[in-house]
């Protein structure tokens, strides 16, 4: 019988490399995931963007500040409307002007109307990768149901383009809180239902509650934002903390976690829906009459249409508004909004003139999908699955 | 005020499985009963017999309004070309002829191109236009194609399509 | 060994290979319109032979029209036999498992107009039983087929060179030989109370007395979950867990390869339907309907007796039999819509810390219980 040394009884057990992503079911939004996989616990996962970079900041600063608009939307594409506000909240503070509060109070709306799409295609994809296709399909039609809202009022699904310097594009069109409300609430019979199948199903809890868990500390340290953020116990909402628009005269709560787990995520997101529901209530029953823009001679917004058909007065300033873009003083500001995954931070540079000098964007997930490796580090592959999920990466944003 | 989300406790009801699973096929199945033998909550739309009707505000394709008498509204005045974040409308603008009675007054497009594959529906032309002669209210997308030139559009094509109503001239006022 | 009895034998043969394959491929209709229904939408209704849709059925010729002519895709580095030979071995144990099951009772073709009354199950010249193969050991047959399911999932994963596939056929490999434990040790109970491992004998015992479910309701449950995931569904699909690992084990195949997996996994549907209907829903038995007729107990009267034509009593049984199958493919389906997906450690933990520990206390039970009746 021949004699072994005892290491070489042991089996090489190298750990495998497993790419998850870039094209990957669960790796929405185009991310790769390079895993090191001992059995099927996670050893380390190296997370890799950058797949859907379209050069957003490049860009900016090759058009005049209202072309900026059209990109925004690109921005966080679950929630469109957020950005277009937040860009446009960040030039009316270098600009310093206030919109009228017709004005404040319709970005409230559609914001948060917005928002509740995102929150219900976060939670409806978060469920879908964990098995629970129908929570999916009920989320997703609960969305659409506000889109088409949203295309009633801004002319398109998607990319609205619906923000302006200075106001809006349009008004709402008539009889749309009604139709509004009764959208929200067969939309929170959806969230109704998807809670009733999965909150107290012991499957989900097992594959959400304490996965992906996160200390308040070191979620500030890595600089969350958001529902995540809220999640871990920590009530940093930009809407209560720094309000802006009109959000200080609305009575709605945080609604924060206790362990900042997928579990905690995934609630916290369904509770902001309904508190989005209660602003948007409060807002359609007190919304003021008024102008949705401010006044055309600022200089900011174009002129009244059938005056410049009419007049030459007009005529020529919708010219210099159009070819010379707005006139922004020279300067740098700072401005951000809560955005559906957090703060949403707008950092704009202007030398004087017609276009940005530099336009920084703070993508809320970018700071909020960092954590990831730690987050996932020594659990299994399915944990990844839920993690990333309620972590809500949006390519469009991340990557910019 | 900030309030702590509810945490299910974990005792036998969650923990045995049954009654939770027994409660989510209460949900799936009175969907399922009432689609199938109340009435109908489907949402799905049977496209292309059914069709949502788009919204007033809708962005489709592009169209150049007419004047009275036919001509293009477009006074060549190049908004909608500098306003266009995608670049995706070229247009040459040409002097009338001395006799014509708009001379020196206007100019008018020799060509107008939309390159409807570049577009991206954010109707900012439609907002530049200082004479109401581009429009994006025709309701309609732009067709498949087997080759992508079918879908740059050329001045007489937008200047034949119309709005949802059929109506093809401008609003400006001044229609001369 | 009559002529008779080998015609018979190979029409059955048929016959079941027909109703299994048609029943297979009938459960991709089944499973998009159900769960289309419990999610607010339509689902596939397209399909069309001139002007007739027949509510979507069609599809299931126009996917299997795909399934043919698609290309078939072996991966470079893949082991072509294994890669080949998977879903045979996949597919194969599905359909020889109904080869014991007994759709019905003894069917007498000469005496089809006539009352019988010699009892369900009865031997003569022209009887047949409706049942392949009636063998002593039935309930082992099943058990043992079932098990050597888990080596086309697992050489398929093995053979196709892909990390995903790899992770699938392992997952595969300990969920189904983990739950194979549990799919035997809950039927011990049935096996101490019907007293037999015959199947036919089992489901006469039930005909004779009460149904399963209601003796051994533990059992059942634990029947259900282990056969579910023997057949990784939802709740249990992480071999395949689309979202995890892709598709898992057979995410390198393609066209009828594929089309080998999908039907056998939408096949053991329709065995754990039909397992789940023999052993504890009485298989072919109908409350009240008994060999000669209808037999109703009315409360201080005698019992009222209606007798039936043989041939129709075994035709009702026939569809009694069909009924229950459905409402159990009814229940799978309804499950698989409706629940997430467990994590592997959870099943693991669930296999074999709670069912496996739960059949055998229901077998302790059953003994005791059943010696202390004796």
């Amino acid at each position: 019988m021949e004699e072994y040394r005892e290491e070489e009884l042991v089996l090489p057990a190298d750990p495998m490399v497993l790419n998850m992503g870039p094209s990957h079911p669960a790796m929405h939004g185009t991310v790769r995931c390079v895993l090191r996989l001992d059995g099927e616990q996670v050893v380390d996962c190296d997370v890799q963007i950058g797949y859907l970079h379209r050069g957003f900041e490049k860009e900016c600063e090759a058009g005049t500040w209202t072309q900026v608009f059209p990109y925004t939307d690109r921005l966080n594409y679950a929630s469109p409307l957020l950005n277009n506000i937040g860009y446009a909240l960040a030039v009316e503070k270098l600009l310093g002007i206030t919109v009228p509060p017709r004005c404040q109070y319709l970005r409230v709306i559609l914001g948060e109307v917005a928002r509740i799409c995102d929150h219900c295609v976060c939670n409806a994809a978060m469920a879908m990768e964990l098995g629970a296709f129908t929570v999916f399909l009920y989320l997703v039609k609960a969305r659409e149901w506000l889109f088409e809202l949203l295309e009633e009022v801004t002319g398109a699904r998607v990319t609205h383009s619906f923000c302006r310097i200075g106001g809006l594009r349009h008004d709402l069109p008539e009889g749309f809180d009604e139709r509004l409300r009764a959208a929200l609430q067969k939309t929170l019979a959806a969230v109704e239902d998807s809670e009733k199948l999965l909150l107290r199903n012991r499957v989900f809890m097992d594959r959400t509650m304490d996965v992906g868990a996160i200390s308040p500390e070191r979620a500030l340290a890595y600089g969350w934002t958001g529902p995540c953020l809220r999640s871990t116990g920590v009530a940093y909402d930009v809407r209560k903390i720094h309000p802006y628009l009109v959000y200080d005269q609305f009575d709605f709560d945080i609604p924060v976690g206790s362990r900042g787990d997928n579990y905690d995520r995934f609630v916290v997101r369904l509770e902001e829906i309904r508190q989005s529901a209660r602003i948007i209530d409060q807002a359609l029953r007190r919304l003021p009459d008024g102008p949705i823009a401010v006044p055309d001679d600022l200089g900011v917004i174009l002129p009244d249409k059938l005056q410049t058909y009419t007049t030459i007065e007009r005529t020529i300033q919708h010219f210099k508004i159009v070819t010379e873009g707005i006139q922004v003083p020279a300067g740098e500001v700072y401005s951000y909004t809560e955005a559906a995954n957090g703060e949403l931070g707008f950092y704009i540079v202007s030398t004087g003139g017609g276009r940005p000098h530099k336009c920084r964007v703070r993508p809320p997930c970018f700071a909020n999908l960092q954590a990831l490796p730690e987050l996932v580090r020594g659990r299994l592959l399915p944990d990844i699955i839920p993690t990333f999920g309620s972590i809500n990466m949006i390519g469009g944003e991340c990557d910019r | 005020m900030p309030y702590v989300v509810r945490r299910p406790d974990r005792n036998l009801w969650e923990q045995s499985y049954v009654p939770e699973t027994v409660r989510g096929l209460g949900v799936t199945l009175r969907h399922f009963f009432r689609n199938v033998f109340g009435r109908r909550d489907t949402v799905t739309l049977l496209y292309p017999e059914q069709r949502r009707p788009y919204p007033p505000r809708f962005r489709g394709l592009h169209r150049l309004t007419q004047r009275d008498d036919g001509a293009p509204r477009c006074t060549a005045c190049l908004c909608c070309q500098t306003a266009c974040p995608a670049e995706c409308i070229h247009i040459v603008a040409g002097e009338y002829p001395p006799e014509h009675p708009l001379a020196h007054v206007e100019k008018y497009p020799v060509e107008f191109w939309i390159d409807e594959l570049r577009c991206v529906s954010c109707g900012l032309c439609v907002e530049a236009c200082p004479c109401d002669a581009i429009r994006m209210d025709t309701g309609l997308h732009p067709r498949p194609v087997e080759a992508r030139p079918h879908l740059i559009y050329e001045r007489n094509l937008l200047l034949s399509i119309s709005d949802t109503a059929g109506n093809v001239h401008t609003a400006n006022p001044r229609k001369k | 060994m009559n002529a008779f009895f080998v015609w018979m034998t190979v029409a059955k043969i048929v016959a079941f290979v027909l109703f299994i394959l048609t029943g297979g491929a009938l459960m991709v209709w089944v499973e998009r319109r159900l769960s289309a229904m419990m999610q607010d939408r339509v689902g596939p209704h397209r399909a069309n032979l001139g002007r007739f849709r027949l509510w979507g059925l069609i599809h299931i010729l126009a996917d299997g029209l795909k399934m043919m002519v698609k290309e078939d895709f072996i991966p470079r580095r893949a082991d072509r036999l294994l890669h080949a030979l998977a879903p045979i071995l996949a597919f194969f144990p599905v359909v020889v498992t109904f080869a014991v099951v007994p759709f019905g009772p003894t069917l007498d073709f000469a005496h089809l107009g006539a009352v019988n009354h010699e009892g369900p199950l009865f031997s003569g010249p022209w009887a047949t039983t409706l049942q392949v193969a009636t063998i002593d050991v039935g309930l082992l047959f099943v058990l043992a087929i079932a098990g050597t399911g888990v080596v086309g999932a697992v050489l398929a994963g093995a053979a196709s060179d892909n990390r995903f596939s790899l992770l699938g056929s392992l997952r595969a490999a300990s969920q189904m030989i983990s739950y194979e434990v549990t799919l035997g040790a809950s039927l011990v109970g049935c096996i101490l109370v019907f007293g037999t491992l015959r199947i036919e004998q089992m489901v006469l015992w039930q005909h004779q007395h009460v149904w399963g479910i209601l003796v051994q309701p533990l059992a059942f449950l634990l029947f259900l979950v282990a056969g579910i995931a023997e057949s990784k569904r939802v709740p249990f699909d992480l071999p395949e867990g689309e979202s995890e690992i892709v598709a898992g084990y057979f995410l390198e195949y393609s066209g009828m390869k594929f089309a080998m997996f999908f039907l056998g996994e939408l096949m053991e549907i329709v065995v754990l339907a039909i397992l789940l209907t023999v052993f504890f829903l009485g298989g072919w038995d109908v409350p009240f309907l008994f060999a000669d007729g209808l037999h109703v107990d009315l409360p201080f009267l005698d019992t009222w007796v209606w007798n039936w034509p043989h041939g129709v009593v075994v035709l009702v049984q026939l569809l009694g039999f069909t009924v229950k199958v459905g409402a159990m493919v009814f229940l799978q389906m309804a499950l698989r819509w409706t629940l997430p997906r467990f994590r592997y450690d959870q099943l693991m933990d669930l296999g074999w810390k709670v069912l496996l520990p739960l059949s055998l206390g229901n077998i302790a039970v059953t003994a005791v219980v059943l010696a202390a009746l004796r």
